[in-house]
């Protein structure tokens, strides 16, 4: 059993159980900013990458310059850019709207890669029987590329969500209350911060554990058609 | 009656000029084999036919398709390369099945996606096409598990599914074990003898005089020579056609 660091000598299994209530509405941030920011990334991510692979004119410059922009700079400075930055031009945004952004921009520029790497490695030979039958390059990439390139992209994209779960601690410097915020504001009160950080980092490993599971079990499904 | 009718068709990668200005006329049932060392241009030609290749100049008639080369890439232009695409079925080498999709999925997919046809419509369609390739009993395995003479006749019922005019062939065989390629040629034998018009690209002598009406050898972007497969084969007049079948044999 863990002691207080004080010393009292007493169990601090009820401070863990106090302060869970608290604990578990923060997870509840923490899993909405995830969920949330993952679901805008993907169309971003899809988007950006569809717009590199067709070379569309302009939309290709800017898609690539994002892409170098996000990849190149930290999330916290891009967070602090859009939460502390933007007011200054007259775009302000409340915290969790801000993190929000800051977590589905940078997501969204590193799922476009896999996405791109995705597209690209379905052989090439699936295009080419796809059009010889008389199919449109839309539909040949709706129905045949795509499906194939979103198996080979599920390990890369369950990777990034695991990321991004644990980048959602980030946004606590902008006074979101998810799990690490509300760690600190507990650990404020009772000067537990051992317990409490470990719980709060057991509660991201319970997390991630599942979503990993709920991932690798798709990517089974997902591959079926592999098996001899 | 001519179903396939090209005319002086050029084509270069790059600075590499591969065809050097063929032309052929393919008449109805007609079953034309196409031979030359590689890199001859044959494949190249192949897949020029339905634009897989985009020739840099001639003409290409396939039934009431015509395209002529060159010409802006526009909205018409493509769906006339589609229209011609739909008449000509095209088997490749390396199969080319879609592999998340099984036997029967693979040979419905074109009738719906193309033509909207209804699941169970194509799928009727489909397993006749099946049973005729010899694969009735192997409608619902993934292309993974089917050995490769078996994914290549799932491959040519694929084609067969959008009835095509005509069908080509790129070195049907080449890409399969000795013992799986007789199973692929007596398909495309069968074919024949119902009256398909069919271009192929192959280096099976002993099939081309079987089942040839004609026998073309390319060499070098051009062809050499032409005729039955007793001209070609055992009265070639050309120097490079002998070479060829020498060093072949």
């Amino acid at each position: 059993m863990l002691e207080s660091l004080e010393g009292s000598g007493s169990v601090d299994v009820t401070i863990i159980i106090d302060s869970l209530p608290s604990l578990v509405k923060a997870t509840v941030m923490t899993l909405f900013l995830s969920c949330l920011s993952v679901l805008i990334a993907l169309v971003i991510g899809f988007s950006t990458a569809l717009i590199r692979i067709l070379k569309v004119k302009i939309l290709y410059e800017i898609a690539s310059m994002y892409i170098s922009i996000i990849r190149g700079t930290p999330l916290l400075v891009q967070i602090f850019v859009i939460y502390y930055g933007l007011p200054q031009i007259g775009i302000s945004l409340d915290p969790i709207s801000s993190g929000i952004m800051a977590l589905s921009l940078n997501a969204g520029a590193y799922l476009s890669e896999s996405f791109r790497a995705s597209i690209l490695a379905v052989d090439r030979g699936q295009m080419e029987a796809a059009i010889s039958m008389g199919m449109t390059y839309g539909q040949a990439m709706r129905r045949i590329i795509l499906p194939q390139s979103l198996r080979i992209a599920i390990p890369t994209l369950s990777n990034s969500f695991i990321v991004l779960v644990k980048d959602t601690s980030l946004v606590s410097v902008i006074t979101v209350t998810e799990l690490l915020q509300m760690s600190s504001l507990i650990i404020a009160k009772t000067f537990e911060p051992l317990t409490i950080y470990l719980v709060a980092a057991a509660i991201y490993w319970i997390l991630i554990t599942f979503f990993t599971t709920m991932l690798d079990k798709f990517e089974k499904r997902s591959s079926k058609y592999l098996a001899r | 009656m001519k179903v396939i009718q090209v005319e002086n068709i050029k084509k270069a990668f790059g600075e590499n000029p591969v065809l050097r200005g063929v032309d052929l006329t393919v008449n109805k049932s007609e079953v034309v084999v196409i031979m030359g060392p590689s890199g001859s241009g044959k494949s190249t030609f192949l897949r020029c036919l339905t634009y897989l290749e985009e020739p840099n100049e001639g003409l290409i008639q396939i039934g009431p398709h015509e395209l002529h080369t060159g010409g802006k890439l526009d909205r018409k232009r493509k769906k006339e390369i589609r229209e011609l695409r739909k008449k000509t079925g095209f088997v490749f080498q390396s199969f080319n099945l879609f592999p998340n999709m099984t036997a029967i999925e693979n040979v419905m997919e074109g009738p719906m996606t193309i033509h909207g046809v209804k699941s169970n419509e194509a799928k009727k369609v489909a397993e006749v096409l099946l049973c005729k390739v010899g694969l009735g009993d192997r409608c619902d395995h993934y292309p993974v598990q089917l050995s490769g003479g078996q994914q290549q006749r799932v491959a040519i019922a694929r084609a067969l599914s959008l009835n095509p005019t005509v069908m080509l062939y790129d070195e049907p065989t080449s890409a399969l074990d000795p013992e799986l390629v007789r199973e692929v040629l007596q398909v495309i034998k069968d074919l024949a003898e119902e009256g398909m018009t069919m271009v192929i690209v192959t280096h099976e002598m002993n099939f081309a005089r079987e089942v040839a009406d004609r026998v073309i050898f390319m060499d070098d972007g051009y062809i050499v020579e032409q005729g039955t497969p007793e001209e070609i084969f055992d009265h070639p007049k050309e120097e490079r056609t002998k070479q060829f079948l020498t060093m072949t044999k």
